[in-house]
């Protein structure tokens, strides 16, 4: 009987805490890169203007009522997938639609200081978090935990947050495991995706491609660093010092790229293309958050594991 | 004019020496640096057998051979083509400024390759040339169609060529910022990179230059006959019209045909027959010659540069285009010298006779435009796509939707109205129908300084925004006083100066279309206006400026009148000419200045505007000016409500939007014209 007396008292301390804790006096703040965030309670309705927290936000398990070019993160990003109902588009990343956001009445918006020119306006709508996971001087896949471990702590999702962490680190090491035991970490990789049949973007140290290969032990076969967003864009010939590498190929390609490599001398002397070293693999998205790691590693050691071509196809 | 440039084709004067050694000395430096990286791995006659052979064993000769050997061909190659089609276009137009580009054959060519990249990869991948050619030939097909009963007079066709290009222009960034993802290869493209890897691009081009060439120099004769001017030309032969359409026709053939392999190398076609010229070229065959020897030499410096620049910058590309517009500037700022005697400038030989549309009431032609402004203000405010589809929204909600919709609004009428000003003050100043606050250099000046702080990476504020550009327009403003105190402010220097500055913003915002990404959107965006970004205290303070500066402009109605007629004429009228030009270049670039940190530098309607004025019968100073006001503030407002719901939730930049719509307006009141 005491006992559970006991019991019903903890259990309406609990309550009370929760109600103290959910209201207006329990107010929570965060400091961001334009200034403070103060939240009131649990945001529920969420607009994200990129893709890079899109990614964060549907990691943690909420739908937000509101995503910049909807559409384009079905085929660029893909992983998480976007719930077919209940998301609507607010226009470009670029120049979101003000309107349609303030429309969807958010009670929190997510964005990056490439905003910075219309944040006066988004704090009008609602409390704005900015957080850039690509900027000068940043590392990527840092500022993308630190993005996902903020928005757990929001939403009060933090263990589900830290959870998405672990598993990605364990997939690394998984993976990193299966390719030392098939003894295939020793020579670096060129990241590389087919702009047209003349130029490739290379993926550079300082991107967030990088924290994929450092997990799977691999070595960046470009030793300099690209633009804050972490890859450079080269002519073809450029290719022709990284003659120690391995060639992974990001889809999509322009069409007819296959014949006019395969009509170039220049290509087959390669020395990956000679040594069969060219791996393709399906689209990762190279300036998103934490699951484009884990995304563009599980398929890089599926296509390393299977082996090289001579060529994409 | 016919008498100053007929005179010395008849006495045949002798070419000077200093033509054949500049141009040696250029070819020699090009190809000396062109090899210079080379020949640390190769030896020298290693190094040239690199153009028939390789060895497979050795990977530095088969990099030699597919790689810097064909890069240099074609550099040669499409530079000695662009060289000829650029001085075949100077002497069709009969003007020292005229370039295939002027011809909108560059926006045409990169329209088709927008189009074929988005709804037929695989036509692009058979070849490139059918869309750049088809492109090519659809503006300048425009261009024909609208200037064909007015017999292409040169001015009519620069004039139609530029809308054209700004019209394709507007489509092409449109698609750009819309599916930017996809055309990842038209950045490149629009850019102009020359980066090799086989021979097949120069085998294919090589007949195709050889034999438009060949049909180019058979035009000789006739095209001699231009140079007599109009009137002794067609009583010589009458078909004036048909050598010239024959001639445009190789032209964009040519242009349409290199570009299609390597994209848009900028300025080459200007750049060659320029540098022929100031170098003493004066028959027309020695121009021909020369300007081809010198494109070539041209292009395989410039690309040569842009290859040292990204091996200099850790392999990231620079795209040749970058290079071509930074050596382009200077020449064009060279030119201005040598221009200054030979009266001969873009549009100057307007024949004014040919462009008066028939006068109309200003009170009529201002309700009218007002009537359109006040409803499109109207319907903006009210009828609008929401996420759930169009909605109205009744006059006593619109407390709630003037935050989203009212400041962009009022921005964009007044920057507007700022643009049909400073335009009509430009063109009036310069006695150039050409003239206006884009080509004046002023919001190249802003565009420059945006470009400078995307490329260092620096995030700045809105503030930061408004600060850089107005920074930018005041030093454009400050070098084109210093450029123009030594011409007594005379209206033609200040349309070079101002071009050579565009020219170097372009070199800077093709070094960041290579890159592409988010940042070349994100700039592209800005470039073609931004009021979606608009705040009530800004469109408030745009609001006083504007209005106050329009108050000042009343007081310059007199020398507006007194200018065009010479500064002989002015002055005896008791006009202090140069401090004239001087009051009214800063009223322009302020005006100028206040509009591009709203809807950008590429809106042109400081161009259109003024024209619309005058198509709309208004050729007093006084009318022209508030009605060019008016129809800028209403062509603007209109390009707002479009960009903001044709495709919504997506926005498009309003700059663009006005580009589109101003251009169907011009383009059909040149046709119009041209029937009547």
């Amino acid at each position: 009987m005491s006992t559970e007396r006991r019991g019903v008292v903890q259990w309406l301390a609990v309550l009370l805490t929760a109600i103290v804790m959910a209201g207006p006096a329990q107010a929570k703040s965060w400091q961001h890169e334009t200034g403070t965030l103060t939240l009131n309670q649990t945001p529920k309705r969420i607009v994200a203007l990129n893709w890079a927290a899109t990614e964060a936000l549907l990691l943690l398990g909420i739908t937000p009522v509101g995503v910049a070019d909807r559409d384009g993160y079905g085929y660029w990003v893909q992983e998480p997938a976007m719930p077919e109902e209940g998301v609507a588009n607010v226009g470009t990343r670029v120049a979101p639609s003000l309107e349609a956001v303030a429309q969807l009445e958010p009670d929190l918006i997510v964005t990056s200081t490439e905003m910075a020119p219309a944040a006066d306006l988004l704090e009008r709508i609602a409390p704005t978090y900015v957080v850039s996971v690509y900027k000068e001087g940043s590392t990527p896949f840092e500022k993308a935990r630190g993005m996902l471990l903020t928005l757990g702590e929001m939403m009060g999702r933090e263990d589900r947050a830290r959870q998405v962490l672990a598993d990605l680190e364990q997939t690394l090491k998984r993976q990193r495991e299966q390719l030392e035991n098939a003894g295939l970490t020793e020579r670096p990789v060129a990241l590389v995706s087919f702009l047209d049949q003349r130029h490739v973007r290379i993926y550079t140290r300082n991107g967030l491609f990088q924290k994929a290969l450092d997990g799977l032990g691999l070595k960046n076969a470009w030793d300099t660093d690209g633009s804050y967003w972490g890859f450079s864009v080269i002519g073809l010939e450029a290719m022709a010092d990284v003659t120690n590498a391995r060639l992974v190929a990001l889809e999509p390609f322009v069409p007819g790229l296959s014949d006019s490599l395969a009509n170039s001398p220049f290509w087959t002397y390669l020395p990956p293309v000679q040594r069969d070293q060219v791996y393709q693999i399906p689209p990762a998205w190279p300036f998103g958050g934490v699951h484009a790691v884990k995304r563009l590693a599980t398929s890089l050691t599926q296509a390393l594991l299977e082996g090289g071509s001579n060529n994409v196809h | 004019m016919s008498t100053d440039s007929a005179a010395p084709s008849q006495q045949q004067p002798a070419l000077p020496a200093r033509l054949p050694f500049v141009a040696m000395l250029l070819w020699l430096i090009a190809l000396t640096a062109s090899a210079a990286p080379l020949l640390s791995g190769l030896s020298l006659p290693e190094l040239l057998s690199a153009f028939w052979s390789y060895d497979g064993a050795n990977y530095s000769t088969v990099l030699a051979h597919y790689s810097w050997a064909p890069r240099v061909a074609i550099a040669v190659l499409i530079g000695c083509g662009l060289g000829l089609a650029g001085a075949i276009t100077q002497q069709i137009l009969g003007n020292p400024l005229a370039s295939p580009t002027t011809l909108g054959v560059a926006a045409g060519s990169q329209f088709g390759i927008t189009l074929a990249t988005l709804f037929a990869p695989g036509l692009l991948a058979f070849s490139p040339d059918i869309a750049a050619v088809g492109g090519g030939l659809l503006a300048i097909g425009l261009v024909i169609a609208l200037t064909w009963r007015l017999g292409f007079s040169p001015v009519t066709v620069i004039l139609a060529g530029l809308v054209v290009s700004f019209f394709l222009g507007a489509i092409n960034m449109a698609f750009l910022l819309l599916k930017g993802e996809w055309l990842g290869n038209l950045y490149i493209w629009g850019a102009g990179s020359l980066v090799q890897n086989n021979w097949q691009p120069f085998l294919d081009l090589l007949p195709r230059v050889l034999t438009i060439a060949v049909l180019m120099l058979a035009l000789m004769r006739p095209l001699q006959l231009l140079q007599l001017g109009q009137a002794s030309a067609s009583s010589l032969g009458g078909r004036v019209a048909l050598v010239r359409a024959l001639a445009l026709f190789l032209v964009v053939l040519m242009s349409a045909t290199v570009v299609s392999r390597v994209g848009m190398v900028a300025f080459v076609g200007l750049a060659a027959p320029v540098m022929a010229r100031l170098l003493g070229a004066r028959t027309l065959g020695q121009r021909l010659l020369w300007s081809t020897v010198m494109g070539g030499g041209f292009l395989l410096l410039a690309d040569t540069l842009a290859h040292w620049a990204t091996a200099w910058g850790g392999s990231s590309l620079v795209p040749t285009g970058t290079a071509t517009a930074l050596i382009g500037g200077p020449i064009i700022l060279m030119a201005l010298q040598s221009i200054r005697n030979t009266h001969h400038m873009p549009g100057q030989d307007t024949n004014p006779g040919s462009f008066l549309p028939k006068r109309r009431s200003l009170n009529t032609v201002a309700i009218a435009l007002g009537g359109l402004l006040l409803v499109t203000t109207f319907i903006s405010m009210a009828w609008s796509p929401g996420l759930e589809g169009w909605n109205w929204t009744p006059p006593w909600q619109w407390a709630d939707a003037w935050v989203w919709r009212g400041p962009r609004l009022l921005a964009a009428i007044l920057a507007g109205m700022a643009l049909g000003m400073a335009g009509t003050l430009i063109q009036r100043m310069t006695g150039n129908p050409m003239g206006s606050p884009e080509l004046l250099g002023i919001s190249g000046g802003a565009a420059l300084m945006m470009v400078i702080v995307v490329i260092s990476g620096l995030e700045i504020g809105r503030f930061g925004q408004l600060a850089v550009a107005t920074l930018g327009a005041a030093i454009a403003l400050g070098l084109l006083i210093l450029l123009a105190r030594r011409h007594q402010f005379a209206g033609n220097q200040l349309l070079l100066g101002g071009l050579a500055l565009s020219v170097f913003m372009d070199a800077g915002l093709r070094l960041v279309m290579a890159s592409g990404g988010t940042v070349a959107s994100r700039l592209l965006n800005w470039m073609y206006g931004s009021t979606w970004l608009v705040s009530e205290t800004e469109a408030l303070g745009l609001m006083a400026l504007v209005l106050g500066f329009g108050v000042l402009l009343v007081l310059t109605l007199r020398p507006l009148m007194l200018l065009p007629l010479g500064s002989a004429s002015a002055s005896s009228l008791g006009l202090a000419v140069p401090r004239a030009r001087l009051l009214l270049l800063l009223l322009a670039s302020v005006l100028t200045a206040a509009a591009t940190v709203v809807i950008g530098p590429m809106s042109f309607v400081g161009l259109i505007a003024p024209h619309l004025a005058r198509v709309l019968g208004q050729q007093t100073v006084g009318r022209q000016l508030v009605v060019a006001a008016l129809a800028g503030g209403f062509l603007l407002a209109l390009a707002d409500y479009l960009s903001r719901v044709v495709m919504y939730p997506n926005q498009l930049p309003a700059g663009l939007l006005a580009a589109l719509v101003g251009g169907i307006y011009f383009l059909w009141g040149l046709s119009r014209h041209g029937r009547a």
